[in-house]
């Protein structure tokens, strides 16, 4: 099969190298019970999650203008079955702006009350919200940000950092497709290290992004916060599970950094949003984690993990690694999930 | 019936937002506005004021802070000055285009660069357009009051946009003087509690706030926020009537006129010279000169009509500006009055800077800008701006050409 097919494709080819095809096929025998038997456990798990959620109202409205097989959209889809109707939801300018905000047509895509921040603002507004609705005794509305990573890492991060700082009581979830997907695949500061994005392309002198991106989830967790987690959509159940922890935290400020993958961007067959998050996951390369109480704790154990290439593999905007590049990246991988399994033992 | 302290204008400021009962503040600290947020946090602290203070980690936050309060209902008040307002100019644009009625004092500064903390009014005229009414004070009295009476303004259902209180950094901020503080009973049958619905996030009234607007709705819109800033000079005047019954004080509506009933040449000021030059307008009626002075109390919506009747007869206008605009090297106030003229025979108008930076405008300086606009209104010939300072005013040729005036000009300097 092309590997545009299906997928809303504005941006431009060239600067990816001919003849890269994502290896990931409909056939791909990843995902079996001879191969992974707990994964089979997982999807008992996320059958049971998805049973349970879709007995409570869909707050998002259906026929949204997300790209197929957007992670994002199923993320906030399920989010906001889990916020439920008392909820004030914060979308900073990005791709979840035009679907759970409001289009041309003057209707609303969430059915809460819905609002667009200034791209580096969202945390600051929400924050006087909050405490405008505390001090009218109704602290119990949730008052929520989808940001994705510009509006959160690098735009955002000063009214980010400060309201975590002085613990306001929100909730802050930041998706992270790695780059600026909404204008068209630029380079952001949470973009991995040899990412092709349009303005970190791959040429005669450049293999895509020069710096490694910024580890946001562990830079919240520095700010020592109540309750920190990452979060992958492929992984339901552990993300419901951590959402709910987030509701219930009433001291400080709650950050749930969601993996999100991005078929447009990332440039991988649109039926293969859930197995690419959980190769993320099945590599180290994105470790499931919670901090709570100044603790961290790993939330999926990986019993044998993947190697970093099946990963870069599945996405052409990797399709340009050298085996060097590959080898040093995975490198890059244990000893990031080395140092983490340190932390968690502390 | 209220009591009797000696406040500065950023103490008097903190009492306004005090007996408004703004319920949520958020500011950051910059000079010359910073003892504001200290007089803040110290009512916080003694519990005079029952308010959440956000000490946020900057302007552009402060702001966002008070538009999400707002859009939950509350009574938000901050204040800053120069780069502070620089900073949040992103949700300073967007404040008034959200029709949130939040009230800011705005301690008026220079600019950067050069390097500056003083006193200017650059910081506020470079904003002139950002869609927020402008109340320019003279007195700390005055900024109390008309912290107060921004809230009535700001909140008016055919209003409902954003009120900043000018007053001009250090010459007023940290001026101390004579305040009458009202009390809280009167204030707040003055001053009701804020009923803010027609923009709410409310999961009991879920709405989309600030939707993705295409142009054709984005021009009506546009065109109803003029409406209301046209509206507000009405209700400017009302408020300023009422106040003036419940309280017996009174600073002009838009303008504020001194000594123009039978005046033939005018000043034109805004902001802190127009206490001086009441004096100097009062020693050069001494000498026989002809001048009273309009003090330009709203510089947003621009009180056009208003200016022209009190201008019609006048023979020469002289402005006195502690900003420039890079139009044509003139102060804002000049320009703006240039406008207000339209079709008809316009008197010759002179502009003097000066003030800048925190210099002083001061009375010699004003006496001259009286003495040159008489010798223009006698058909004498000036140059158009003058910059005090740094032109040399020759007074000695200019009033050699004039026998009356130079005798005039011996009075002054005697």
């Amino acid at each position: 099969m092309g590997v545009n097919d299906g997928i809303r494709d504005n941006t431009n080819y060239s600067t990816i190298p001919e003849g890269a095809r994502p290896t990931l096929e409909k056939n791909d025998a990843f995902f079996t019970k001879k191969r992974f038997g707990f994964i089979f456990n997982e999807e008992k798990k996320t059958k049971e999650v998805y049973k349970e959620i879709t007995k409570v109202q869909d707050l998002l409205s259906p026929g949204n203008s997300a790209c197929l097989g957007c992670h994002a959209e199923l993320a906030l889809r399920t989010t906001l079955r889990i916020l439920g109707p008392n909820t004030i939801l914060a979308i900073p300018p990005g791709c979840m702006g035009g679907i759970g905000a409001v289009g041309f047509n003057g209707g609303a895509g969430a059915k809460i009350p819905v609002f667009f921040p200034l791209l580096d603002n969202t945390a600051a507004m929400l924050a006087g919200i909050k405490r405008k609705y505390i001090r009218e005794g109704r602290g119990d509305i949730n008052v929520v940000a989808f940001a994705g990573d510009g509006g959160t890492a690098d735009a955002g991060f000063q009214s980010l950092s400060g309201a975590a700082e002085r613990g306001e009581n929100i909730i802050y979830i930041c998706y992270d497709n790695e780059a600026y997907m909404n204008t068209g695949v630029q380079r952001s500061g949470t973009t991995p290290k040899w990412s092709w994005t349009q303005t970190t392309p791959v040429g005669e002198q450049t293999q895509g992004k020069s710096q490694k991106g910024k580890d946001m989830p562990m830079i919240m967790a520095q700010h020592n916060i109540p309750y920190v987690a990452t979060a992958n959509p492929s992984y339901m159940h552990d993300y419901i599970a951590k959402l709910k922890k987030a509701m219930k935290v009433k001291n400080g400020m709650s950050y749930i950094h969601l993996y999100s993958g991005c078929p447009t961007g990332w440039k991988f067959p649109t039926e293969k949003t859930i197995e690419v998050g959980k190769l993320a996951v099945e590599t180290n390369l994105y470790p499931l984690w919670e901090y709570e109480d100044g603790k961290f704790r790993l939330t999926h154990e990986v019993l044998k993990r993947r190697p970093i290439s099946e990963y870069s593999k599945s996405m052409q905007k990797y399709s340009h690694l050298t085996e060097q590049n590959l080898a040093e990246l995975q490198q890059n991988v244990d000893a990031n999930y080395k140092r983490f399994k340190k932390l968690c033992k502390i | 019936m209220g009591r009797v302290d000696v406040l500065n204008g950023n103490k008097a400021a903190a009492w306004g937002a005090k007996l408004a009962r703004a319920d949520l503040m958020a500011a950051y600290p910059i000079t010359p506005q910073t003892p504001l947020v200290e007089y803040l946090a110290s009512f916080v602290a003694d519990g005079v004021i029952d308010a959440d203070l956000v000490e946020v980690e900057s302007e552009h936050s402060a702001l966002s802070v008070l538009q999400g309060g707002v859009l939950a209902g509350a009574r938000t008040f901050t204040g800053t000055s120069s780069q502070g307002l620089a900073l949040m100019y992103e949700p300073y644009i967007r404040t008034s285009t959200m029709r949130l009625p939040i009230v800011m004092a705005l301690v008026t500064r220079e600019v950067i660069s050069p390097q500056t903390v003083w006193g200017g009014q650059q910081d506020a005229v470079t904003v002139r357009d950002a869609g927020w009414i402008q109340i320019w004070c003279e007195s700390s009295q005055e900024i109390l009051d008309s912290i107060v009476q921004a809230y009535k303004i700001a909140e008016n259902k055919d209003v409902l946009l954003p009120v900043n209180v000018c007053y001009d950094g250090f010459s007023l901020s940290h001026m101390a003087e004579r305040v009458e503080i009202p009390d809280q009973e009167q204030v707040d049958q003055f001053l009701p509690k804020p009923n803010i619905s027609h923009v709410k996030l409310d999961p009991n009234n879920p709405i989309a706030v600030d939707p993705l607007t295409p142009g054709p709705m984005l021009t009506e819109f546009r065109h109803k926020q003029v409406t209301a800033m046209n509206v507000s000079k009405k209700i400017i005047e009302e408020v300023r009537q009422e106040w003036l019954e419940m309280f017996g004080r009174d600073y002009g509506g838009l303008i504020d006129q001194y000594r123009m009933e039978d005046a033939e040449i005018a000043l034109v000021c805004l902001g802190s010279p127009a206490g001086t030059a009441r004096v100097a307008i009062d020693e050069m009626r001494n000498h026989g000169i002809k001048v009273g002075m309009i003090r330009i109390r709203v510089l947003r919506p621009f009180p056009d009509e208003e200016i022209l009747k009190a201008l019609v007869n006048i023979k020469a206008i002289g402005v006195i500006d502690r900003n420039v605009s890079f139009a044509k090297g003139m102060g804002i106030s000049f320009l703006e009055l240039k406008t207000v003229f339209g079709g008809l025979k316009m008197p010759p108008m002179i502009d003097f800077i000066g003030g800048l930076g925190g210099s002083d405008v001061t009375m010699e300086q004003i006496k001259q800008a009286i003495v040159i606009t008489q010798h223009v209104s006698e058909g004498g010939e000036f140059q158009e701006v003058t910059w005090f300072g740094l032109d040399q005013i020759d007074v000695e040729t200019l009033f050699t050409m004039d026998k009356d005036i130079s005798l005039k000009l011996k009075g002054v300097s005697g």
